[in-house]
């Protein structure tokens, strides 16, 4: 079995993110709002390596660009 | 015999002693007295600004119970499966572990943070595991001591309940680690009842050890599914993890605050006796000094 999602390089979270988002917005004005707020996410991170704490990046950007760079081997 | 002799010649003694440190700082005593007032003024401001969290932290605190009653329900559900399986950590490898600990970016909470960073430093050895931290708190505790293990941190947690995406993200993340780890245990503090909670450890499996679990074979799933199970399975228990940690601070800064209106209109009503005691004597010490004056000019 071969999904498309995995060999664009997506992780089974970033796939239910997007799915969840798209589910989102296609909802009625009122409901939109309240449920998009439980899509928000505001969290930063940093890798720390020998004990020294690395640069803090924006996660969700991250994650996006992670994935885009996996795309190109996963599909190869 | 001699004790009770002594004691009047003592309080003259004291007295003496007292006397003139009053009348040689006797404009200070208006000094002190504006200082009471100024001491008293911030204590006030103190406890407004406490009591006002606590109630701020009161009307969170319902939100978050129920977002971590709901958020128990992932959990519960996606361990369901685990459960029913028998899975069971792989042991006996070189293989460290990696810990997750989630506590949040603030403080003015008690001992929530400092009880995750405790449970750390006691259970967990140099080199045996890593840390991924999620919150600044125990970030800023766990960096002095632990840093050698830490691998991620995460922050901007604990502003608002915990969304799934959050912890969507942050599983994201943990899974692109680069090392293997023999399995993944997250720390949490565990919702007891509004005044206590305790540290404790939620597993989410390794992919290896899913697929060794003896009553796996039942569920008649695919082998290649299992990688996208773990990953959901991990953001579930992050979810939980997240939201039950949330809950557990709302109610502890709830407490926290409480005490500390309630030890501040103690202190009020400490510094308001004082201060009138101390405006009284002053007034005392006024009048006395008129009449005194008006008798010696009236004998002139």
């Amino acid at each position: 079995m071969v999904f498309a999602w995995k060999s664009a390089g997506l992780s089974y979270n970033r796939y239910l993110a997007i799915a969840s988002r798209v589910v989102r917005r296609s909802l009625k004005e009122d409901k939109r709002i309240a449920a998009e707020r439980r899509g928000e996410t505001d969290l930063r991170f940093a890798k720390w390596s020998n004990g020294k704490q690395g640069e803090s990046k924006n996660l969700v950007d991250a994650n996006s660009s992670g994935m885009a760079s996996n795309a190109g081997s996963a599909s190869s | 015999m001699f004790s009770r002799a002594a004691r009047p010649a003592l309080r003259a003694g004291a007295a003496a002693a007292a006397i003139p440190a009053r009348t040689a700082n006797n404009a200070a005593t208006y000094a002190t007295l504006r200082e009471i007032e100024g001491r008293l003024k911030s204590i006030r401001n103190i406890e407004k600004i406490t009591k006002t969290m606590k109630i701020v932290a009161s009307t969170k605190l319902t939100r978050a119970q129920r977002a971590m009653n709901e958020a128990q329900n992932y959990g519960a559900a996606s361990n369901e499966v685990y459960d029913a399986a028998e899975t069971k950590p792989l042991e006996g490898e070189e293989k460290k572990p990696l810990y997750i600990i989630c506590s949040s970016d603030k403080g003015l909470c008690g001992g929530v943070h400092s009880g995750l960073s405790r449970w750390v430093r006691r259970n967990i050895n140099h080199g045996e595991a890593d840390l991924v931290v999620i919150g600044e708190k125990a970030r800023s505790q766990l960096g002095r001591t632990n840093n050698q293990d830490m691998v991620l941190s995460f922050a901007g947690v604990g502003k608002d309940v915990p969304t799934f995406a959050d912890a969507q993200a942050i599983a994201d993340q943990i899974v692109q680690l680069q090392t293997q780890y023999s399995g993944i245990k997250i720390l949490y503090n565990k919702f007891i009842n509004a005044t206590s909670y305790e540290p404790t450890v939620i597993e989410a499996f390794s992919e290896e050890a899913i697929a060794a679990s003896p009553n796996f074979s039942a569920f008649e799933v695919d082998e290649e599914l299992i990688p996208n199970m773990r990953e959901y399975a991990l953001a579930n228990s992050l979810y939980w993890a997240l939201a039950e940690g949330h809950a557990c601070e709302i109610s502890a800064r709830r407490n926290a605050m409480d005490n500390a209106s309630k030890n501040a209109g103690e202190m009020i009503n400490k510094y308001q006796i004082l201060f009138n005691r101390t405006r009284q004597a002053v007034i005392t010490g006024e009048l006395v000094e008129i009449i005194t004056g008006a008798t010696a000019s009236a004998d002139m």
